[in-house]
């Protein structure tokens, strides 16, 4: 009955949601299995992106822009999960809690699930599911867990409510969200093996990294494969298994959906080497349609031998019937990726000019709003053409590009004097270096000459994702603004400089790409040689708001101090807002504010929605490279986020998860 | 910088330091400069490496010319790095700050150079 008042209330007022708990960010239609969660994002954090919608918008209030100031340390929790010697350098727990009733739910970096009480930080329980240290991909990273109400179950029944959580040896774990004991019935006790069909188990090559995706009933899951490694590499499959019992309910295998669907034949794998989904899928409980952000081919860098289906799907996102896994529409935003622009931002669903709309983050920065029913887009798409051909493959590259004409976190072009260094010498070295490159602006394609790909494959927009804040119409995007200096490496050099894809008994080197005639070496935010400093010029990296309406920037503004770098990598403390490079995305309350951590500087910060002013930062014991929440309990306003560092931003490693609230 | 200048000398050890600074960086600059500018790049840092060097030489000797023929490329840097910059200040660390840093070394030379050019008369 509430629900029939309320949707109609929701259609009529596109881009505007009534703020204060008890109210849906969406809601499910009566006919179907329900929600994944019957619960709303307000007191709780039910879903890795807030509500169903993944909107990252809480409608709570009581930290206020006014207030804000006063914020202070509720509780800091420490998951205990620290690198032992071997693998120090290599954790970045990315981690983002569920809230739901008095309980916080989270993964470690190395997969311990565990549940802590949501106002003190006291341990309720913890599972670990022995997660071997070699199965470390790039990194030791466990960004979210999915939670979900088990319809058929009496409350207080076991595994009514359970957590869902992934592994980077590649396993789906469920266990009761009260006790953290395994869900028996879940696959082989509690857990489902997600190397089946894959191939030849080899570890890190395979590994899960984000949050599962729970729609109706359905566990939606792609996997990381290691880039760059090889032609035959694991299948980019995404898989949807039944939530109670952990059966495969159907899976997409993006060249061969029929033959595949449920499962590979006897002796046969999933197709090798396609694009896979690393981050975290978007879905349409109501509409049972899971959106799935797809990334490149394994190969990045060079794309001849690509099939034509990888070459259809690759950098699209899929939307996919939850319930039997078949394919609704798919939107390309890069055709013919030579760029690993993967889509790595969970998409965001919302309203759109009185149209049901997912809106679609990328790499390269062009924001995209689609019908979500029929793939449509709402809001304009160019065309770039006479795109720069190279000199590798111009009959592979593709000469046109599709192009948001309503907004973009992408600068201008690279010009020399966008140069920088601390003197007017290294700044001359990157100069001479920008002046050796190839460069032909956007799309430049791969050389064996160094060349400049800006923006480099971290960014615009990485997992961290947008919010959108509906009240006010406003899209909030941080994003990183860097160039790669990147250089395909003929096969012989490759070979003597021992790149090797990684294999049963050792891990890789390089980037070798065996399949295609060139290995790759990417230097990511193209650091000097001379100061390990960034060649080009600050920002490399800021915050923006876009108002939803006309795609136009509110305010855009560096985000991350200069007080933790420097040259040398000697920090300068110098407090100004310098916009360092940044990981993780931002939660936006109705109250008008954004909390994010994301940056190089390790500040968690309060900036206000209207004007982009920080009004209150906290220095965390590593970096916030973690996507905060916000949630009440006893009538308190929470804010929290997981402090764990990442290895390649630099910025420590900690087990510190830190809540604040306002003094009583 | 105020050492006295022992005899046989015309100055002090402090303006020969900044004095050889200047001699190295200003061919650093000048041969980067140089690459740059046949890459089809600016031709700032050729032309500034080829001042500083100067200047350097003439520090060296004790010219009070040298300080005059500095304050040229470092005036000529500012209106450089705001013609390419404006009032970005990060942009404008690397061209602005070590240039002005040289300048206020200079400075402090003053006196050291004018006893230099008394004593030459």
């Amino acid at each position: 009955m509430i629900r029939a008042l309320l949707l109609p209330a929701l259609l009529c007022a596109p881009l505007t949601l009534p703020a204060g708990p008890g109210h849906a960010e969406g809601s499910a239609d009566d006919d179907v299995r329900p929600a994944a969660m019957p619960v709303n994002v307000g007191a709780d954090w039910p879903y890795y992106g807030g509500g169903d919608l993944s909107q990252r918008f809480s409608p709570l209030s009581q930290i206020t822009p006014d207030n804000v100031a006063g914020l202070e340390r509720a509780f800091v929790y420490h998951t205990g999960d620290l690198p032992p010697g071997e693998t120090a350098g290599k954790y970045a727990p990315e981690t983002t809690p569920l809230k739901i009733g008095d309980s916080l739910v989270l993964c470690s970096a190395m997969n311990i699930l565990i549940s802590i009480d949501a106002a003190s930080g006291e341990e309720n329980w913890r599972y670990d599911p022995q997660v071997p240290r070699e199965a470390i991909p790039y990194g030791a990273t466990c960004r979210g867990v999915a939670a979900y109400a088990d319809p058929d179950r009496a409350e207080g029944e076991a595994c009514k409510m359970r957590v869902i959580g992934t592994t980077l040896d590649a396993r789906l774990i469920a266990v009761d969200f009260a006790t953290g004991a395994p869900c028996t019935d879940f696959g082989r006790g509690g857990q489902v093996d997600l190397w089946e069909g894959i191939g030849e188990k080899i570890p890190a090559f395979y590994a899960v990294t984000a949050a599962p995706t729970v729609v109706r009933g359905v566990i939606v899951t792609g996997a990381q494969v290691k880039d760059g490694q090889a032609e035959d590499a694991p299948s980019g499959v995404v898989r949807g298994f039944d939530a109670v019992t952990g059966a495969l309910a159907w899976a997409w295998d993006l060249a061969a959906p029929e033959e595949m669907r449920n499962g590979p034949p006897a002796g046969k794998t999933y197709t090798r080497g396609t694009p896979n989904m690393w981050t975290t899928a978007a879905a349409d409980q109501a509409r049972g349609i899971v959106y799935l952000p797809l990334g490149n081919s394994a190969v990045d860098y060079y794309g001849s031998n690509r099939s034509e289906a990888e070459n259809t799907y690759a950098t699209s996102l899929v939307a996919l019937d939850a319930t039997t896994g078949e394919e609704l529409w798919h939107f390309q935003t890069v055709r013919r990726d030579l760029w690993d622009y993967d889509l790595g931002s969970q998409p965001t669903l919302l309203d759109y000019m009185g149209q049901p709309a997912v809106l679609l983050p990328s790499k390269q920065g062009d924001l995209f709003i689609l019908n979500r029913e029929t793939g449509a887009p709402l809001s304009p798409v160019g065309e770039l053409t006479d795109l720069p051909q190279g000199e590798i493959e111009p009959g592979f590259v593709a000469d046109s590009q599709p192009v948001s004409l309503w907004a973009t976190l992408r600068k201008p072009p690279l010009t020399e004097k966008r140069m920088w260094g601390f003197t007017p010498l290294d700044q001359l070295y990157c100069r001479i270096r920008f002046r050796q490159a190839v460069y032909e602006g956007y799309l430049t394609p791969p050389s064996t000459e160094n060349y400049i790909q800006y923006p480099g494959y971290i960014g615009g927009s990485d997992w961290g994702s947008v919010a959108v804040d509906p009240t006010r119409g406003l899209l909030i995007a941080n994003y990183n603004d860097i160039p790669n200096l990147n250089r395909l490496v003929p096969r012989a050099e490759a070979d003597a400089e021992g790149m090797r894809p990684p294999d049963a008994r050792s891990g890789g080197r390089g980037q070798p790409q065996v399949g295609a005639p060139y290995g790759a070496k990417t230097n990511a935010g193209w650091r000097s040689g001379l100061t390990d400093l960034p060649c080009s010029q600050p920002p490399y990296g800021g915050i923006t708001a876009i108002d939803l309406q006309s795609g136009e920037p509110v305010w855009d503004v560096p985000l991350g101090t200069a007080r933790r770098s420097g040259p040398f990598g000697i920090p300068s403390r110098l407090p100004f807002e310098i916009g360092t490079p940044n990981n993780g995305g931002a939660v936006v309350t109705a109250s008008g504010l954004i909390f994010i951590g994301a940056a190089a500087d390790n500040l968690f910060r309060a900036i206000d929605t209207e004007t982009g002013e920080t009004l209150w930062t906290d220095a965390l014991p590593a970096g916030g490279q973690a996507n905060p929440i916000t949630y009440e309990v006893d009538g308190k306003q929470y804010v929290l986020i997981s402090a764990g560092g990442h290895h390649a931003m630099e910025t420590g490693t900690s087990d510190a998860i830190i809540a604040y609230r306002l003094p009583d | 910088m105020v050492n006295a200048p022992s005899p046989g000398q015309r100055v002090g050890w402090g303006v020969k330091l900044l004095g050889w600074t200047c001699v190295l960086f200003g061919l650093l600059l000048f041969s980067g400069g140089a690459w740059l500018i046949a890459l089809g790049g600016s031709w700032y840092y050729g032309l500034a490496g080829l001042g500083l060097f100067a200047s350097g030489v003439l520090l060296n000797r004790g010219r009070m010319t040298g300080l005059w023929l500095y304050l040229i490329v470092w005036g000529g840097t500012m209106a450089w790095a705001w013609w390419e910059s404006g009032s970005d200040w990060w942009a404008q660390v690397p061209r602005m700050l070590s240039p002005t840093i040289i300048l206020l070394l200079m400075l402090t030379c003053i006196p050291a150079l004018s006893r230099a050019e008394r004593a030459r008369g």
